[in-house]
């Protein structure tokens, strides 16, 4: 493991502790031998407040490649999660995790994580990643956001 | 120079001296009826031969940072900046011009160069910052050394240097590196670039700017040939010319192929046609093609059948139906005249007869084409291996017959044009394939003939054994020589024919 990538990592959790937007967590896995795992995170997003994705606290986990911050971490929510740019996997679609894109090194996890919670309610459709969710928000919204609506509850915080 | 003007041109150059680089170049056909121009004959290209130049690594190199200043001077911004521009507009001059002209900040912005180019600008330093923590590493250090661009977005020189590595060396980026920080578009320049990385990755950067540079460039191709570092320009020839024209170019490392295509060398016949012909030889339809010569159709249930004997009262296997064999009609309605099969000339019979004579006599005549271009293929591979065996063949004579090596060179000389005259032959049975029968055609059909005749008696010679090549050194030169010119004439006839206009094709050119 580089240090590169160790430092970078420590100091994300650092500045983290010290000050997050509201609403969203972000920690270290913990690792068979009790210690951390810095490569992943278990991280959840709220839905913005005013939206038909308010209330839920969306689960997703973020595992840091050896070549991070060089290389963008991939961030996926639970298998089969309703939304236009999310693949079947539960794997994030977004320009700015994409290396060939918009990634940068600069780019930190509470930059990643807001991106994320602005894609929920502002969905891409230049690029689809699952065709149900795809295809509802393209021609019955009315299904689309029942089935927002219904997912947001099941991601409720208790 | 446009067409329009350079065609002109062509009308008046008999009383006219002051002959511009286009009228010198190849793509001029057809303008020396009368020899009118005053030029030495050894310069003067052939009809079928384009001016090219073949540029090495530091020709490319040189070529670029003359358009580099040529613009720089007209923008009056750094050459690092122009570079910048070039890049984004894949090195078209015009296109970056017209643009600039335009609106010069939204080009700038779109290019990724800082707006406040060049008047105050900064040059770029390494230097450590007090109280500075990169944002990437998180490094704080004291004495840390930093890099930024103009937009001040400020990282830890190993980290700039890590990622600008792996976007050259991982990701084969040259033309759009931009700065680390997030959502900046501002895009680390030559100069930029050399300071940060190791001499190695410069080196690979250049590389790679060079490569960009060929492929933006319409007038330039990289030769295809294997581990080849060369470059070809080719300034007179663009895309929509290659319908009149087969521009083919040599390489220095002696490669000859087509400029348009990038194949090897296809003279006489134009890309598109070899394209096709290409396509039709690799296509399985000429499997659908056997089946519909070589076989018919139950007229009920449509099953494919092969007659391999008995008698014209077919019952198919599949669905019982009888019919005959001849007319594919009923066999109900033979009755027992059947042997004179009166009913040919009715209607049930002819069409499936039409049908199948037609797609029987295109099989052949595509065969007849496709043997003769499969049969150069092959002899053009046999006559290599000739040519290696030539080599042994040279060394045997200098031994046996006293010769020296100068003198037995033109079996070296006779093998290559051997071989350069089958790829000629071949391709122009693609190219005749396609032709309608004219008279025209004819006259190429004629060239053709006269070329393989003297090809294939040169071929005779070549297999002779060695205690009779050495007395033939003066017939195996006249014929290599003979065989070189008629290889010209027909190359010269084409190209003209193809300049004027004068071939008709049986399909569409598209």
């Amino acid at each position: 493991m580089s240090s590169l990538c160790l430092n970078r990592l420590q100091e994300e959790r650092k500045q983290w502790r010290k000050d997050h937007p509201f609403g969203f967590y972000a920690k270290p896995n913990k690792s068979s031998d009790g210690g951390l795992d810095l490569m992943n995170w278990s991280v959840g997003v709220p839905g913005k407040p005013n939206t038909i994705w308010a209330g839920g606290l969306y689960k997703l986990t973020i595992q840091f490649p050896e070549e991070y911050p060089t290389k963008p971490p991939k961030c996926k929510f639970g298998p089969n999660f309703w939304h236009p740019n999310v693949y079947p996997s539960g794997t994030v679609c977004l320009s700015i995790l994409n290396e060939d894109e918009g990634w940068k090194p600069a780019i930190t996890i509470k930059q990643i994580l807001l991106g994320i919670q602005n894609l929920l309610d502002d969905p891409n459709p230049e690029s689809p990643a699952q065709a149900d969710a795809f295809n509802a928000f393209k021609k019955d919204k009315a299904l689309y956001e029942r089935k927002v609506r219904l997912q947001a509850k099941e991601y409720a915080v208790s | 120079m446009s067409d329009a003007s350079d065609d002109f041109d062509d009308y008046d150059q008999g009383s006219e001296f002051d002959f511009d680089e286009e009228s010198f170049g190849g793509s001029d056909y057809g303008d020396n009826e009368g020899f009118e121009e005053v030029k030495p004959e050894s310069t003067k290209l052939k009809a079928y031969e384009v001016e090219h130049e073949v540029l090495s690594t530091a020709g490319i190199q040189q070529r670029q940072d003359s358009q580099i200043g040529q613009v720089a001077a007209i923008l009056g911004l750094s050459r690092e900046s122009v570079m910048v521009l070039l890049l984004y507009f894949k090195w078209n001059n015009d296109r970056l011009l017209e643009q600039y002209t335009e609106d010069p900040e939204v080009v700038l912005k779109k290019a990724g160069i800082s707006a406040d180019d060049d008047s105050n600008k900064k040059e770029y330093k390494i230097m450590s910052v007090v109280g500075f923590m990169c944002d990437i590493c998180c490094e704080d250090r004291q004495g840390l050394e930093t890099f930024a661009l103009e937009c001040d977005h400020r990282f830890c020189l190993d980290c700039y240097k890590q990622y600008v590595t792996q976007k050259i060396v991982d990701e084969g980026e040259s033309r759009n590196i931009q700065c680390p920080g997030d959502s900046c578009s501002l895009v680390v320049n030559n100069e930029g670039i050399k300071l940060i990385v190791e001499d190695r990755v410069y080196k690979r950067y250049l590389t790679l700017l060079n490569r960009t540079f060929v492929q933006d460039h319409e007038h330039l191709r990289w030769c295809p040939a294997p581990n080849c570092e060369y470059a070809i320009r080719c300034d007179d020839v663009s895309a929509k010319d290659l319908k009149t024209v087969v521009p083919t170019v040599q390489c220095a490392c002696g490669h000859r192929f087509c400029f348009g295509c990038g194949l090897s060398d296809h003279q006489p016949c134009i890309c598109i046609l070899v394209k096709k012909w290409i396509k039709k030889c690799e296509d399985d339809s000429e499997t659908a093609n056997w089946i519909s010569a070589n076989t018919k159709e139950c007229p009920k249930c449509m099953a494919t059948i092969e007659k391999n004997g008995g008698c014209n009262h077919m019952t198919c296997r599949k669905c019982k139906y009888e019919f005959c064999w001849i007319c594919i009609g009923s066999w109900a309605e033979h009755g027992t005249s059947w042997y004179n099969c009166s009913r040919y000339d009715e209607k049930s019979g002819v069409e499936a007869r039409d049908n199948q004579a037609k797609s029987r006599a295109s099989l052949e005549r595509y065969l007849h084409y496709y043997n003769r271009y499969a049969n150069h293929e092959q002899s053009a591979k046999l006559d290599k291996d000739l040519y290696l065996r030539t080599e042994k063949k040279m060394t045997q004579l200098q031994s046996t017959s006293g010769m020296s090596w100068i003198e037995v060179q033109y079996l070296a000389q006779a093998s290559a044009v051997l071989q350069q005259c089958r790829q000629t032959l071949k391709w122009t049975y693609a190219f005749a394939f396609y032709l309608e029968q004219n008279n025209q055609t004819h006259l190429f059909e004629d060239n053709q003939k006269d070329l393989e005749m003297a090809v294939e008696q040169l071929s005779e010679l070549f297999e002779k054994p060695i205690q009779e090549l050495a007395g033939l050194k003066v017939t195996v030169m006249d014929k290599t020589a003979y065989v070189n010119n008629r290889r010209q004439i027909l190359l010269e006839d084409t190209a003209k024919g193809l300049h004027e206009g004068r071939w008709r094709y049986q399909v569409e050119l598209k």
